[in-house]
């Protein structure tokens, strides 16, 4: 009966009971919902993972592998599969651009595809293709390798051509991330899968190692098995390697060996032959060539006997001219010799007359000169006469002269007395008058002299004439004996001359005539030996002539048998060009071989755990970050569910006060009672945690697993069931409901049953603390004073609705600001702190100074540029040690177009001095270290740097540490190498084709661009954005329920004071808002709780949620407190809305009923 | 020209399902200003439909309800709550007072919705709470508590006092001094008081009494002995 009471109950009070149903459902549906996600998802992908036997090592060694190493780790124990596999980076022809692929070859048991459509490659030149590939590929396409592979590259493939013949996953590339490549533009596009066949390689890349064992992925007991298998594997794998090094080496060497051997035989027995024909050939050469000397030599000896013949010939036919000519003078000498005869007797004749004639001249002559001195004497004594009587003359005219002077003296002195004779007297007149008489007479005397001279001088003049003409005469005389002396002597030489002349001419004719004679004689001779030389010649020359056919006949065979002779050269050198060619490519081969050989060293070995597939780690960290925010929010919703419970139990026991003790004045037990309050409630909890618990399940982890599926290979969810955590939720959710219930029913029982069939007197109406200030109290509107003292009228159900309000503000915050602290991360580090374009990493070896080559393309590629040092330290804290990236820019001046150092206040950093250092948040955060600590920076060579930390500047991705390059130069003693270079392309490129052609740079091994790295992070923290949606949701849920249950309560429990007010002439809105007002009341009250609990929250949930090697940015935005206010109130006001139907609905005849 | 209460021909259906129940089947009656009319009648002979019908809470299937020249049959909602606000008054029998509030908060709480009301306080005094205003309806005994709802219904100053079984709650002579408030009230204010009881007795201090029966008005006559409160015995 009890029972019937009890269905009825709920069925009569259905929307409380479901509200107490939904809300343990949301409880125990979002405790286990969030639990159960990450189990769901590992489950899941475990299954995936484990039908696609994914690899547990995998074993990588510089050598590579061979088949016997491969088998010979297949028997260690544990082992179910080994398989060697080989795997290339090969760039392919795109439609617009090369893309490069990683090619792997079919895995056979380990790392399965999974096959999306097509089949499995048959044939050697056939692929699968990464499904999940942006490409136009599809299947019965043709994938090329490019031409610009590199030659290794090629040589490992067969073929050029695949045939595309299915798209597949691969339980290797479990995320998008395919990694990056050294070649074409660093980015992998995708998978592709080859067969073996189609690898032309003698040895694997790597080998796969599949335990027998099926432990749950990320499983402690799947780690600890790895660990030690690892430790295990590590030595089993580098001895494996270094057998096979051993092997190698030795093969190799044999073989080495051998072909050297082969070589050295090959070439000798070669040689040999070359030798031989060469000896054979130069035989025959030296026979042909002394046949060419004989002929060459008989050849000389008829040009010799040739020349001779012709010489004799010539000296024949000159004796023969000769000796006419000897002839022909021989009878002009006779001649002469009788002509000479003649003009010899002719000249004695002349030659006698000749000196007859000078015989009479000489006396002649010597007259003459007689005659001639004779003259000559005469001549001396005239003149000597005459010179003496000139003398005289000359001393007479001389005495004349000095009586003219004296008698010139007495006329100048008379005339110049003459003028005054007549004053004179007459005496001295008469005296001069006597003077100048007796001078005139000395004048005429002396006139008379004169001429006496002038005659003298005269006859004087005559005489000298005379005896110059006489002079004259005689010289004549002399100069014509002189001449006759002349004539004479010539004529007597000449005489002498033609004597001599004669008895030459005598001589040589007496001589001549003996030459003739022996002439004649000689002519003879000479005639006697021409004719004997002649017939000589006739002989000889009949010889020459047949030693001519001879020689023509010796040469005709010299010259076939040079013909064979070089054929049988060229033969020989053709041969042994060949025979060279072939010894020099082998021992190229030889000494590529052995290069390679001494370049061969100790294999390096690694052993590689799942940890390090980028899918495995990824999906690791990803599935933690739900487990980690799982550990936070159920907390609410289990706390809200049992303060739900409570009130709504607690209310309905005291409405069913008069039945209690109706059924307790009946005689039922208190137990019996009891029960159906525990049956109401109980039912309720464990229909709402099986509901909660199915939905949860199922919904949590497929939301979530929707995000995911973006990121990961997509699977269909395989739901687990854990049997603890429902036992642990039905316990929880029976323990609240059922514990609040007795809590509530313990109170009521104790009473008698008379006192419960009394109505119970209504709660008393109490003041509050507010109206002790009638300050404020007298200024509240009568209705608000109304509303206030309701609020503090029911203290338990203030709490709630302050908790329940607040803790949907806090979650809502809570959500927001972990989209706002992730979403907003990738953009602040790329938008506001590395805000390059992109990064260049260099090749390690370029030196201080960038190439000019590089610096051209820089400049011709980027709009700018500034190269840098980036390189790993560890840093140590008293924590742990810790590797940083430390940063050393080449200038401080226009970093801040790459890098923009600021506080996480916004402040500018000015940039470090020497020894000093700017450290990322993330290290000041994670390490405690802050500005002017001093920090020790070590590097893998154990150099040392200290810096002291002047500033923290913001950054999300990475841990840095930047000092200038002066400290280096400083403390190392070197300046940085540049080793990395920021850079911004132009506005207007497409920075995709740029970082392409940048790539394609010699001396640049890498490009990443910013943009890209950006997009990757925010498509890695989009997942956060369902995690968020869920949390918002959530917290709907949680409003909607809390407000809804506690609304519904309150009107139930305020029906007939609501109906009253309703006759007493309330309109709808002022009902509404008479009863609501509370609600809103209570909302503002527990959104200001909410705002405070969802900061903390918030930041609790963050420092769950570590991802490596990036660091969040802890906030909350403005707009998210907004939207978390808005948010709440407009739950708030969504429940208030129908509510106010319910309002509507409350029949005013309630207020006539009696309290029952 | 109607009478200042009129019921024309009243019929109230209420239909749950298939079954219809009459509550009132033909009812007519009149009240005139400044009367005391108690309605009779036993349990389920329809005197409730009757009072939510002339209180405005409850519209009829058939005929015309009016007061003071007003048909309220024809109001709709809105009107029939502005009707509740200003014209009428309402004592129930379990004076559904406002437990949060004090006697006086509860005379306001009506009171501040009227046009023209009434001082609380002073209402309050004339049913003689001067000096329980401040208290709480927990802390008051069942007359008082009816007399905190009269005071409520007065303060409104409505053109009809209705009242639901006044005494039903109340032991013999509370209920005898709530019966003469409201008869007081009604000489001293001319108010027009509809009293509506199960208890015959009471009709004997009405001016007009209406008893009703199966849902219809059996009988209305005006009372030519009037007996005061004091004297009647139930």
């Amino acid at each position: 009966m009890l029972r019937r009471t009890t269905l009825r109950e709920i069925r009569g009070s259905l929307g409380r009971y479901l509200a107490m149903l939904s809300i343990i459902a949301l409880g125990v549906g979002f405790f286990s919902g969030v639990r159960e996600t990450t189990p769901t998802m590992v489950h899941t992908v475990n299954e995936f993972w484990q039908a696609q036997q994914l690899y547990d090592l995998r074993l990588v060694s510089t050598l590579g592998w061979e088949d016997a190493d491969v088998d010979a780790l297949r028997t260690q124990p544990d082992v179910r599969y080994a398989e060697g596999s080989h795997s290339m980076d090969i760039l392919c022809d795109g439609e617009e651009r090369e893309f490069v692929l990683k090619a792997h070859s079919m895995p056979e048991n380990i790392n399965l595809v999974r096959l999306c459509e097509g089949r499995m490659p048959e044939k050697e030149n056939e692929c699968l293709l990464d499904a999940d590939m942006n490409s136009t590929l599809g299947i019965g396409d043709t994938l090329r390798i490019s031409e610009s592979n590199d030659e290794d590259t090629k040589d490992a493939l067969n073929g050029t051509e695949f045939t595309i013949v299915g798209m597949a996953e691969s339980a290797y590339y479990f995320n998008h991330e395919r990694g990056t490549t050294s070649i074409g533009n660093g980015s992998v596009a995708g998978f592709v899968y080859l067969p073996a066949a189609a690898f032309a390689l003698d040895h694997y890349s790597e080998i796969f190692v599949r335990f027998d064992q099926d432990m749950q992925i990320f499983s402690d007991a799947y780690k600890d098995y790895t660990e030690e298998k690892t430790d295990v594997w590590e030595t089993l794998t580098q001895e494996q390697a270094e057998t096979r090094y051993t092997r190698v080496l030795t093969d190799a060497e044999t073989e080495l060996a051998d072909g050297r051997a082969e070589l050295e035989e090959q070439r000798a027995d070669g040689q040999k032959e070359l030798d031989d024909a060469a000896k054979e050939l130069d035989d025959a050469k030296a026979e042909l060539d002394d046949a060419s000397k004989t002929i060459t030599d008989g050849q000389k000896e008829l040009d010799d006997s040739a020349k001779k013949l012709a010489d004799s010939k010539t000296k024949l036919d000159d004796a023969a001219a000769q000796i006419s000519d000897g002839e022909t003078e021989l009878a002009k000498a006779k001649k002469e010799i009788t002509d000479g005869e003649q003009q010899l007797a002719d000249a004695k004749a002349e030659l006698d007359a000749s000196e007859k004639k000078l015989t009479s001249s000489k006396a002649e002559l010597d007259a003459s000169e007689k005659q001639l001195t004779e003259g000559e004497t005469a001549l001396k004594d005239g003149q000597a006469q005459l010179d003496a009587a000139a003398a005289d003359l000359e001393t007479q005219a001389a005495s004349l002269a000095a009586q003219e002077e004296a008698l010139s003296a007495k006329e100048q002195e008379l005339a110049a007395q003459l003028p005054y004779m007549d004053q004179l007297p007459a005496a001295q007149q008469a005296a001069l008058q006597a003077a100048q008489a007796e001078l005139t007479e000395g004048r005429t005397a002396l006139e008379a002299g004169k001429a006496q001279i002038a005659a003298g001088r005269e006859s004087l003049a005559q005489q000298q004439a005379a005896l110059d003409a006489k002079k004259q005469e005689l010289a004549e005389g002399r100069k014509a004996f002189e001449e006759g002396k002349k004539a004479y002597d010539a004529g007597a030489a000449q005489f002498a001359e033609g004597k001599a002349a004669y008895e030459a001419s005598l001589a040589t004719f007496t001589e001549g005539k003996a030459a003739y004679e022996k002439s004649a004689k000689e002519l003879a001779d000479a005639r006697t030996a021409y004719e004997t030389g002649m017939q000589q010649y006739e002989d000889g020359k009949q010889q020459y002539d047949k030693g001519v056919q001879e020689l023509a006949d010796g040469k005709k065979d010299y010259e076939e048998g040079l013909q064979t002779y070089n054929d049988g050269l060229a033969d020989y050198e053709d041969g042994k060009a060949e025979f060279e060619e072939k010894i020099a490519d082998a021992e190229a081969e030889l000494a590529d071989a052995e290069a390679e050989l001494a370049d061969l060293e100790t294999p390096d070995t690694y052993v590689l755990d799942r940890s390090t597939n980028i899918g495995y780690a990824c999906f690791e960290s990803d599935s933690q970050i739900v487990e980690q925010v799982a550990r936070v929010f159920p907390v609410f919703f289990i706390l809200v569910a049992a303060l739900v419970c409570m009130t709504t139990m607690s209310r309905m026991v005291e409405e069913q006060r008069t039945q209690i003790g109706t059924l307790k004045a009946l005689g039922y037990s208190e137990a019996a009672i009891m029960g159906k309050f525990m049956f109401y409630s109980g039912s309720a909890a464990l229909a709402g945690c099986v509901l909660g618990f199915a939905v949860g399940n199922v919904l949590f982890p497929s939301v979530i697993w929707m995000s995911y599926e973006l990121m990961y290979i997509q699977l269909p969810l395989r739901f687990v069931f854990d049997w603890q955590l429902a036992l642990l939720a039905a316990g929880a959710s029976l323990l609240c409901s059922l514990g609040t219930t007795w809590a509530a029913c313990r109170m009521e029982l104790a009473e008698t049953a008379a006192g419960l069939m009394r109505p119970k007197a209504p709660k008393a109406g109490k003041r509050v603390l507010l109206e002790r200030i009638p300050f404020l109290w007298n200024r509240l509107k009568f209705l608000q004073k109304v509303s206030i003292r309701n609020i503090f009228r029911y203290k338990g159900r203030f709490f709630m609705m302050v908790i329940g309000i607040g803790g949907c503000t806090a979650l809502l915050m809570t959500g927001f600001g972990i989209r706002d602290s992730i979403a907003g991360f990738a953009d602040v580090q790329y938008g506001e702190i590395e805000v390059a374009d992109a990064s260049v990493t260099l090749a390690s070896d370029l030196g201080e100074e960038l190439p000019a080559s590089l610096m051209a393309q820089l400049d011709d590629l980027t709009e700018e540029y500034l190269p840098l040092r980036q390189s790993s330290w560890d840093l140590s804290t008293d924590l742990r040690t810790r590797s940083v990236n430390l940063l050393t820019p080449s200038a401080a001046d226009g970093l801040d177009h790459f890098l923009r150092l600021h506080t996480q206040a916004g402040e500018a950093l000015p940039f470090p001095q020497s020894g000093e250092a700017l450290i990322s948040t993330s290290i000041a955060d994670r390490w405690g270290v802050a500005a002017g600590d001093e920090i020790t920076l070590r590097d893998s060579d154990l150099r040392k740097l200290h810096l002291r930390v002047t500033g923290v500047f913001e950054n999300h991705v990475y841990d840095y540490v930047i000092t200038p390059p002066e400290t280096i130069t400083a403390q190392l003693g070197a300046p940085p190498v540049w080793n990395t270079v920021y850079v911004n392309f132009p506005a207007q490129a497409d920075v995709y084709q740029a970082s392409a052609d940048l790539a394609a740079c010699e001396d640049v091994t890498n490009v990443s661009l910013y943009a890209e790295l950006q997009a990757r992070l925010g498509k890695m923290m989009s997942s956060l954005d369902y995690i968020v949606l869920l949390v918002i949701l959530s917290a709907a849920g949680l409003a909607f329920i809390v407000l809804y249950n506690l609304t519904n309560i309150n009107i139930t429990e305020r029906i007939r004071e609501i109906a009253t007010i309703k006759v007493l002439g309330f309109f709808r809105k002022e009902t509404s808002a008479y009863v609501l007002r509370e609600n809103l009341a209570l909302t503002a009250a527990g959104i200001l709780l909410g705002l405070g609990l969802g900061i903390l929250l918030h930041r609790f949930v963050m420092a769950q949620i570590v991802v490596d090697m990036v660091s969040f940015r802890i906030r909350i935005l403005p707009m998210s407190f907004v939207w978390s206010i808005v948010l709440t109130f407009v739950f708030n006001m969504i429940v208030n809305f129908f509510m106010g139907f319910k309002l509507e609905r409350i029949n005013m005849a309630e207020s006539l009923k009696s309290v029952d | 020209m109607h009478a200042f209460v009129e019921l024309q021909n009243v019929r109230k259906v209420y239909r749950t399902g298939e079954l219809e129940i009459h509550a009132l089947r033909d009812v007519s009656f009149e009240i005139n200003k400044g009367e005391f009319c108690v309605i009779v009648g036993a349990s389920g002979a329809g005197k409730t439909t009757i009072l939510n019908i002339l209180g405005g809470m409850d519209t009829l299937t058939s005929g015309s309800a009016w007061l003071d020249g007003a048909e309220i049959s024809a109001y709709t909602k809105r009107q029939l709550t502005a009707y509740r606000r200003y014209d009428v008054g309402f004592v129930f029998q379990f004076y559904n007072l406002v437990q949060n509030l004090t006697a006086l908060e509860n005379v306001e709480l009506a009171a501040q919705i009227c046009r023209d009301p009434l001082d609380a306080a002073e209402v309050l005094t004339q049913v003689g709470l001067a000096d329980r205003m401040k208290n709480f309806p927990a802390q008051l005994s069942g007359g008082e508590q009816q007399r905190v709802a009269i005071a409520r219904a007065l303060a409104k100053n409505p053109k009809l006092l209705l009242c639901d079984e006044p005494t039903g709650a109340l032991d013999y002579h509370t209920g005898k001094a709530v019966l003469k408030l409201l008869q007081d009230t009604c000489r001293s204010t001319g108010m027009t008081v509809v009293v509506i009881t199960h208890n015959q007795a009471l009709a004997a201090m009405a001016d007009r009494i209406i008893t009703v029966k199966n849902g219809t008005v059996e009988n209305m006559r005006l009372n030519q002995h009037i007996v005061d409160v004091a004297d009647i015995e139930w």
